[in-house]
């Protein structure tokens, strides 16, 4: 209170000067070239190269069995490799055995260690590293205020709730101030709303510390939520790494397109740079790629117009008929019939000044051009 | 309640049967407690079926494993044994302890049972030796055969093994001590357990039981042992390359008591008057190891010549040693054990 | 009645409050029904024959006595309680010295080659404790296996005093021991997450203080249950002293033995039980304190 100064200490970055400067400080780059990891015929890393720039919050995204995991194990230290390389910033690390890695991690389920209570947990990392008695006490009251956990270091593990855990686990990965932060779906344990809630913790601390993240889930929400970049990884390589709404709006493969967010895929011919879709030709907004024979156009629901009438000019149109509405709350969606069999999902907000259409009722759909996707299927996953 | 009730039924109806002087065959049964195994076995095939063919009686069976069984007994104030097998000093405390009937003058006056081997309470039955039992292959050519050869490691070197316990052990040291037979009672303690020490480091084994100093004899464990006769005779039979000499042998009586209330008190005592005659005593040489008490037995001519030999009351053997004294130990088990026990574990 | 509930009272009673409470309490005298054999078990076969062995210690042909407890201040007892200890000690720590790496394999094992070890671990169980003992007595004497075996290697010259002293009773009560303390252990490794173990290392932790500081706190309360185990078991061992100590090893119990079939001296061997009863209390007490301190610190 007398001194403001100490409230910010030096191992934290506050809000106030968390500039670009003081977050290149507590933080480094990662680069991972080319990376093998074979478990007997199953290749869980087939040559993964990506770069994470500092103070970045990368995450990891995949279905289970995709290779994430395994990823963040080899840079934890884990795992080891069949070949590649690890730098952070300019050192290879790859050959370091894991506690000289000085890089912080939270686990799925938390591993907070049960015999001691949750100063010691955060004091743990500081007595391996010599630091004095004092400035322990110090740093542990510090980072429990910064998880917002102020004042329950006496308490043992076991008498936390799920949520505080994870807040423990996070602030025992920072406390001694390591410039890579791994975390392995650390939110999974836990319910829908507490999720929301620390996601939001999550990421006001990675803003607040500026240490480089890398951060695995297979929660495509929570990716889009948090990261500045996402990559997404199939069967032990990586799809596509991009920021979320890049991922989102322009997937590069099929795979991309069907994982993240709702996708509706309806088959098209390719022939030179016209497209047809059921015989009407469509307008693409980016070049195709050729040569592969099945190409499919990705539809997500909240692109997708409806129309009584003819669309708006300049719009790729289909038509259908309604086969039912489902009311969210926040938005209607329609379930449309094309072509007798396929099906398509429209969303729109909710009016309650709207009347709805009659199930059966014939509907035009129309979408803009700059919002069609054309991907040849079945790439990226073999 | 029901069981006690019953139980002073049938000792008042034995009171009166016996003192109307009725004929015996109201009571047909007598309970006999002994070490059980082959032991009793041969007791069973000497004695026994003597008494019952003589008595028209039955022998009931049942095992003891020392003088406490007899205590618990005599305290619950209705035994269910009548006769009863102790080793020697257990007899003489027994009767110290008034645990025991005494015996019906008739018996004490049998002839051929010494006067150490009886008492008014008890009667010896069965003699065995704590013999000096040596391996032929560790001593091929000269043979110990004092307790000075077994305290000499120059002369016999090898591991030794003794029972775990002072009696024998005490008399034995001062033996070796050069202290005269005759001389040995009252025990000069201190003196033998000065001898004992200059040993102890030698005995590999102090045997706490007797199937214990056979199979250390017989493994190899160790080259010399003081054991009971019959143990080593046993493995000597069956063919370990184990002798023993009857030399200073310590002789030693087993004995009958009657546990004090017993219900069949007078038909005991008749059983004891029958086994202790010398042509009954006679046919224990036949089934086992272990010599009659009644001296008498060698002339009657049941047992073989070469039999006869090898056991420890055969009066050439006899002759090379002594009868322990009983009424000394029961003086002094008690303290000697716990100074002994203090001595194994200094 | 009537006039603890008036009736202008009952009409204000909550709905089903009665009802309910009896079927509480109902439920509750079902429990004790149930629990009443126990309580009834332990009392008859535990603390009255304990109560009983305290009695006859104390409470002699003359009245009350102390006799049979001054009697015990003979330095053989001495001995033998020194001895009794040393032996209860050394083979807990030997049991410790093979049972935790044995277990830590176990526990890192596969499934079917764990339960294999634990299989030969366990074996021992299944046969007779005179058999076992007698197999060491084969195994170690001197003309034994070993011993024999050794000569004709010609690594020694003359047997090795390998039993029929305390290295021997040592060698066959671990062996007995030993799935005392592997068993608790055992279970206790293999709740642990070893999440945990990487966390220490990611922490900063070397494999070897991540090992002292992290996983052995968490076997502490296994470990704690097989130290008892083992050590209490020890300080009433008869059998494998007996036949395995040449007569040199006299354990507490062999004393106890010994006052009954010897001297028939039910108030001495009382007094050696209530000893031993009172020590061993005093262990558990002492063992549950160390082990339970951590064990509070550690939860499961």
């Amino acid at each position: 209170m007398h001194d403001a100064s100490s409230d910010t200490g030096p191992a934290f970055a506050g809000p106030g000067d968390a500039s670009a400067a003081s977050a290149q400080d507590h933080s480094l780059p990662i680069s991972v070239k080319s990376l093998v990891k074979s478990y007997g015929a199953f290749r869980a890393l087939d040559d993964v190269s990506i770069d994470i720039r500092s103070g970045e919050f990368m995450t990891l995204l995949g279905p289970s069995g995709s290779g994430k995991t395994t990823l963040l194990m080899v840079l934890a230290g884990f795992v080891r490799p069949d070949s590649g390389s690890v730098t952070f910033g300019d050192k290879e690390i790859l050959l370091l055995p894991p506690h000289k890695r000085d890089i912080g991690m939270v686990f799925q389920n938390y591993a907070l260690f049960p015999h001691m209570t949750v100063a010691e947990n955060l004091a743990y990392p500081l007595k391996l590293r010599r630091v004095g008695k004092a400035e322990i006490r110090e740093r542990v009251e510090r980072a429990l205020d910064l998880v917002q956990l102020g004042g329950l270091g006496h308490r043992d593990i076991q008498e936390l709730s799920g949520g505080q855990r994870q807040r423990v686990a996070l602030a025992r990965a920072i406390i001694f101030e390591p410039r890579i932060l791994l975390m392995d779906e650390p939110l999974s344990a836990l319910d829908k709303n507490l999720r929301e809630q620390m996601q939001f913790e999550v990421r006001r601390l990675h803003e607040q510390l500026g240490i480089t993240t890398v951060y695995v889930t297979h929660d495509q929400r929570e990716a889009l939520t948090m990261s500045d970049r996402i990559a997404v990884i199939n069967d032990g390589r990586i799809q596509q790494v991009d920021g979320p709404r890049a991922l989102y709006e322009k997937p590069e493969t099929y795979f991309v397109a069907n994982f993240i967010g709702e996708t509706f895929s309806l088959p098209v011919e390719v022939a030179g740079d016209s497209v047809t879709l059921f015989g009407q030709p469509i307008e693409t907004g980016a070049p195709l790629a050729h040569g592969d024979k099945n190409q499919s156009l990705i539809l997500r629901p909240e692109i997708l117009h409806m129309f009584e009438g003819d669309p708006d000019p300049g719009m790729n149109r289909l038509s259908g008929k309604v086969r039912q509405h489902v009311f969210q709350g926040d938005s209607v969606v329609t379930y449309v019939t094309v072509e007798g069999e396929r099906e398509l999902a429209v969303r729109r907000q909710h009016r309650s000044d709207e009347t709805e259409l009659a199930p059966g009722s014939d509907i035009q759909l129309g979408w803009l051009v700059q919002d069609t996707v054309i991907l040849p299927e079945g790439d990226g996953s073999s | 309640m029901v069981l006690k009730r019953r139980m002073i039924q049938a000792t008042a109806i034995a009171a009166l049967l016996s003192g109307g002087a009725a004929p015996v065959y109201a009571q047909d049964s007598l309970t006999v407690a002994s070490w059980g195994g082959a032991y009793q076995e041969a007791q069973r095939k000497a004695w026994f079926d003597v008494v019952e063919e003589e008595l028209g009686i039955k022998m009931i069976e049942d095992t003891t494993s020392g003088p406490a069984d007899v205590r618990v007994q005599v305290a619950s104030g209705s035994p269910t044994w009548d006769l009863v097998q102790q080793g020697n000093y257990s007899c003489a405390i027994l009767e110290k302890e008034g645990n025991v009937e005494p015996l019906d003058p008739a018996i004490l006056e049998i002839p051929g049972i010494p006067d150490s081997m009886k008492s008014d309470g008890w009667i010896g039955n069965l003699v065995y030796g704590a013999v000096l039992a040596y391996s032929d292959e560790a001593y091929p050519d000269e043979k110990p055969d004092s307790w000075d050869d077994f305290w000499d490691t120059e002369k016999f070197p090898g591991p030794r093994s003794m029972r775990r316990h002072p009696v024998y052990n005490l008399e034995a040291a001062l033996l070796a001590d050069g202290v005269p037979v005759e001389d040995l009672y009252p025990l000069d303690v201190d003196r033998a357990m000065k001898k004992l020490e200059e040993i102890k480091d030698d005995v590999a084994v102090w045997w706490s039981s007797g199937a214990q100093s056979a199979q250390v004899l017989q493994d190899g464990e160790v080259d010399m042992a003081m054991v009971w006769n019959g143990r080593a005779q046993s493995i000597a039979d069956e063919g370990a390359p184990v002798s023993i000499t009857f030399d200073q042998q310590i002789v030693l009586s087993d004995c009958w008591v009657v546990p004090k209330g017993a219900k069949n008190k007078d038909l005991a005592m008749k059983a004891i008057e029958i086994m202790s005659r010398p042509e009954v005593q006679a046919r224990i040489a036949l089934f086992i190891n272990y010599g009659p008490a009644n001296e008498d037995a060698f002339d009657t001519g049941v047992i073989p010549e070469d039999v006869a030999k090898g056991l420890p009351s055969h009066p050439d053997n006899a002759a090379k040693g002594f009868v322990l004294n009983s009424e000394y130990w029961a003086d002094n088990l008690d303290k000697l054990v716990q100074d002994f026990d203090f001595f194994i574990q200094e | 009645m009537t006039r603890t509930t008036p009736a202008n009272d009952s009409a204000a009673e909550p709905t089903n409050r009665r009802a309910l409470r009896s079927q509480a309490r109902g439920e509750q005298s079902r429990l004790l029904a149930l629990s009443l054999p126990a309580f009834i078990l332990v009392g008859t076969l535990v603390l009255l024959p304990m109560g009983w062995l305290f009695w006859l210690s104390v409470y002699g042909s003359d009245g009350f006595t102390l006799e049979n407890y001054t009697r015990l201040l003979h330095p053989a007892y001495k001995e033998t309680l020194i001895t009794t200890f040393e032996l209860a000690f050394l083979v807990t720590g030997l049991c410790i010295l093979l049972g935790y790496p044995l277990s830590y394999v176990a526990s890192q094992l596969s499934p079917r080659w764990a339960s294999l070890v634990m299989l030969c671990v366990l074996f021992p169980f299944w046969t007779s404790l005179l058999v076992r003992t007698y197999a060491w007595l084969v195994l170690l004497q001197r003309r034994g296996v070993i011993n024999t075996w050794l000569m004709d290697m010609g690594l020694i010259d003359t047997p090795l005093k390998l039993v029929h002293n305390f290295t021997g009773t040592t060698i066959g009560m671990v062996h007995i021991m030993l799935p005392f303390l592997v068993l608790p252990l055992y279970a206790s490794m293999k709740t642990i997450d070893f999440d945990l173990m990487k966390a220490a290392s990611n922490l900063g932790a070397s494999p070897t203080r991540a090992f002292w500081e992290i996983y052995v706190p968490l076997t502490l309360p296994g470990l704690g249950a097989g130290v008892i185990l083992v050590f209490v078991l020890s300080l009433g061992f008869y059998v494998t002293p007996a036949l395995l100590g040449g007569g040199r090893v006299m354990m507490w119990a062999m004393q106890i033995e010994r006052s009954m079939a010897v001297y028939g001296d039910w108030g001495a061997a009382s007094a050696l039980g209530v000893v031993l009863l009172v020590m061993t209390l005093g262990i558990l007490w002492l063992l549950g304190r160390l082990t339970g301190a951590f064990a509070g610190a550690g939860g499961r």
